[in-house]
Formats: C-alpha cells, sequence, structure tokens
C-alpha cells in the first residue's frame, strides 16, 4: 500500500548523515594534509561515498516502487495521496503493512549494502596486500 | 512478473557493469543498483504475499505487465537522466 515510504524516509535520513559526513571527511582532509597514514581493512572508501551508494539505493528502490503504487491505484495526484489514507481501516492496515512489509524492505536493503560495502573492501584490502608482498619481493 | 523483470534486468545491468568497469562515465553501477533494490524490494513483497496465503510469483494480474514495462522503461529512464546530469553537471575547475 505504501511500503516504499518506509525507504523514502530511510533515503533522507542518509542523504543528510552524507552530507555530515562529507563535511567531517574536508575537515579531516584539511587537519592530516601530508600525514602517512597506516592502512586498515575498509580505509579507502570514505563514509561519504559508502552513504552516498546507500541512498542511491534507497532512493531508486522506492521510485520503481512508487511507479508500481500508481499503476495500482494506491497512490494518486491528489490529497490524500494515498487511497488507503481515505479509510479509517484501509489506514490501520496500510501503517501495518509499513512496519512489517516496508520495515522488512529497508532492513533487506541495508543488508545488501553492507554487504556489498564488506565485499568492495575486502577487495580493495586483498589488492592492497597483493601490492604489499610484490614490493617486498622486489626490494629482497 | 515484475519481480522477475527486475531480476532479469538486475542480472543484465550487472553483467554490462563487469564487463564495462573501465568506463566509470556509463554509470551503469547505478543502473545495477537500481534494478536490484527494486529486486530486493519486490522480493520482500513476493514473501509477505506467500506468508499471508497468496501465490509466490502471480501472472493473472492484468495490469503486471504495464509494471513490468514500467521498471525497465522506468529505470532505465532514470539511469539516462542521472548519467547525462553526472556527466555534464560537474562544476568546471577555475582556469589559473
Amino acid at each position: 500500500m505504501a511500503c516504499f515510504l518506509v525507504s523514502t524516509v530511510a533515503a533522507i535520513g542518509v542523504t543528510v548523515a552524507q552530507k555530515v559526513a562529507l563535511k567531517s571527511e574536508k575537515k579531516k582532509a584539511e587537519v592530516a594534509e601530508g600525514e602517512i597514514k597506516d592502512y586498515k581493512f575498509g580505509c579507502e572508501t570514505k563514509w561519504s561515498t559508502r552513504l552516498k551508494y546507500l541512498a542511491t539505493t534507497l532512493y531508486t528502490g522506492s521510485f520503481l516502487l512508487a511507479g508500481e503504487h500508481v499503476l495500482h491505484g494506491e497512490v494518486v495526484p491528489y490529497p490524500p495521496f494515498l487511497t488507503a489514507a481515505a479509510d479509517a481501516a484501509d489506514a490501520a492496515e496500510m501503517l501495518h503493512e509499513m512496519s512489517t512489509v516496508g520495515v522488512a524492505m529497508l532492513a533487506l536493503l541495508v543488508a545488501a549494502w553492507g554487504f556489498g560495502v564488506f565485499l568492495w573492501d575486502f577487495i580493495k584490502y586483498r589488492k592492497h596486500k597483493k601490492q604489499q608482498k610484490l614490493q617486498l619481493k622486489k626490494e629482497a | 512478473m515484475y519481480f522477475l523483470t527486475a531480476l532479469v534486468c538486475t542480472i543484465v545491468a550487472g553483467v554490462l557493469f563487469v564487463f564495462f568497469r573501465d568506463r566509470k562515465g556509463l554509470h551503469l553501477d547505478f543502473l545495477t543498483i537500481t534494478f536490484g533494490a527494486a529486486t530486493l524490494m519486490w522480493l520482500v513483497d513476493c514473501i509477505a504475499g506467500a506468508i499471508a496465503g497468496e501465490p509466490f510469483l502471480s501472472f493473472d494480474d492484468p495490469q503486471d505487465g504495464w509494471i513490468a514495462l514500467w521498471t525497465l522503461l522506468g529505470g532505465i529512464g532514470l539511469w539516462l537522466v542521472v548519467a547525462f546530469v553526472m556527466n555534464n553537471g560537474k562544476k568546471e575547475t577555475p582556469k589559473e
């Protein structure tokens, strides 16, 4: 009925978090300019970039699902915009669906993003380790 | 039906992303994420329907074809717009 709204609201929150992360990263970059850091797992990808991908996931998924709801006649271009919101019983059912299916959708998307981020960091880490080994061999 | 459409689109977009991974300007990662996110969301919808006693995949709804078409065109349309903006909307660096 309106399960995509949960992900849309979460996407807005993630966008705000991404902007905050971007600002703090800029500040950190100014402070730590020229400083050589030790390599750590996941240090190559910035949190703002990771959050940008999460926001993209949530926005685009919600966009396609919103289209489906429009075609099903559950979302209309005039108030109250959600046909289920016009009736109290339907509204209660809609809220129940949002709290179950909507939250499950959000959880699955966040889990998929988390797995993707871990995989990406793992690939980068392995690449770095290989390069380190090659460098050590050359030096030897 | 639209779940299957989204799934096939995700696989195709994913293969294209891997194949053209060096061409960043195509933004195929965005296209893969778009279809992948919709697939996961509809997967939850299908599971919720199956728990409620409905069939996991249904082809009876006459709207299904239109929604499948929307999935394809909506995803590609969004990708085209976003890729165009990303490729052309960059701020020019000031000349020294």
